[in-house]
């Protein structure tokens, strides 16, 4: 019985803190999103430095800057446009999953609430930076077509695999790697042990049992 | 813990590149995201007849607001989702195919309730749809899964292990 009050306990919690921790991103997503930035901009920079000018924060999202100038609808060298060519790209779509890891976190019953917090935070963050590059790429390619993929001194990922990261990366991973890190911190748990006691015994090999 | 996770992972790729498959998403995500907008419309017009659904596109006959009802918006990677999680757990098949179904069930009327409340704010106000679309509604889309799996382990820890349980 002690193991349905720990649900019910959970089940009231991560609704409760869903609010709270969803309001204070909605404020803070943007300095949230700086290192996941800085990271992202480092590599795509040096990855593709004839494509990609620099990726730097503008209030709560991103702006991705090109090595590219438009006229016409026609791509032209920045050193001959009067403009430089520019996305702006939402950070927020990765970031929240930290409000939605933060109340699964807290609304579950344990000894330790701030050092597995922080460890599961540093552990979303390189998943944010690799959805923000997935992010990036989709979107050159999108705006810039076939001269992202006319690049002499660096690989480019084939189109669909570009698509399949975006679609992984930003429909998958913001959602199911908090319930994944989660669940792992979670096991020792007294709302999940018992459950996953059980599975252990049914998963092992029979010596173990 | 670790052939959970394991099993799960290569699960879910797998059934994620299934989906995105060009036929795949021509004879069964189009046509179901689309059963979905009539689903929607079916369940709204007795109470509003303004609105109106063709294809995957739920549109207000008054104003002309539409919300088209796109890949990530129709439930299915919460499915998988599922689908991943309950057969990388041990249980017999048939708790996994039970689980399986009512699981989609429980996603998919919440994932009407999201369509339709969407396409309410939608009409009512861009900024909101625009944060609870992106934002909350996926967030509670995957609680869902969540909530309804570890639901399913309580029901499997209540019961005894089944003789085809190792499989």
């Amino acid at each position: 019985m002690a193991e349905a009050n720990h649900l019910r306990q959970f089940l009231l919690l991560v609704f409760v803190l869903l609010l709270p921790c969803f309001a204070l991103w909605t404020v803070s997503s943007g300095p949230l999103a700086v290192p996941a930035i800085g990271f992202v901009n480092s590599v795509l920079t040096a990855w593709l430095p004839q494509i990609v000018d620099t990726l730097y924060v503008d209030g709560q999202r991103a702006l991705l800057m090109t090595r590219f100038g438009e006229t016409g609808g026609t791509l032209i060298p920045l050193s001959e446009a009067s403009e430089q060519l520019g996305f702006p790209v939402n950070p927020s779509v990765l970031s929240y999953s930290l409000p939605f890891y933060t109340a699964l976190h807290f609304a579950t019953q344990r000894d330790n609430y701030l050092n597995t917090w922080i460890i599961g935070v540093l552990v979303l963050y390189p998943l944010m930076a690799l959805g923000l590059l997935s992010v990036c790429l989709k979107t050159l390619m999108v705006g810039l077509g076939r001269a992202l993929f006319q690049q002499p001194d660096a690989w480019v990922p084939d189109p669909n695999l570009i698509g399949l990261l975006y679609q992984v990366n930003v429909l998958l991973v913001p959602t199911l790697a908090p319930v994944m890190i989660w669940l792992w911190q979670s096991r020792e748990t007294p709302l999940l042990r018992n459950m996953l006691r059980f599975t252990q015994v049914a998963g092992d090999p029979p010596a173990a049992t | 813990m670790t052939r959970f996770i394991l099993v799960f992972t290569l699960v879910l790729l797998a059934l994620f590149t299934v989906e995105m498959l060009v036929p795949v998403q021509t004879h069964v995500i189009v046509p179901f995201t689309g059963a979905l907008a009539t689903l929607s419309a079916a369940l709204v017009t007795p109470f509003d007849p303004s609105v109106v659904a063709f294809g995957k596109v739920l549109q207000f006959s008054d104003t002309g607001f539409a919300v088209s009802i796109e890949a990530g918006c129709n439930g299915v990677e919460a499915t998988i989702v599922l689908i991943a999680a309950v057969v990388a757990f041990p249980a017999s098949w048939l708790q996994r195919v039970a689980a399986i179904l009512l699981g989609f069930v429980a996603i998919q009327a919440l994932n009407l309730v999201r369509i339709i409340s969407l396409f309410y704010l939608g009409n009512w106000n861009m900024d909101f749809f625009s944060w609870i679309h992106l934002y909350l509604w996926p967030t509670l889309i995957m609680l869902d899964v969540l909530i309804f799996f570890v639901l399913y382990l309580r029901y499997l820890a209540k019961r005894p292990l089944p003789a085809t349980a190792h499989g």
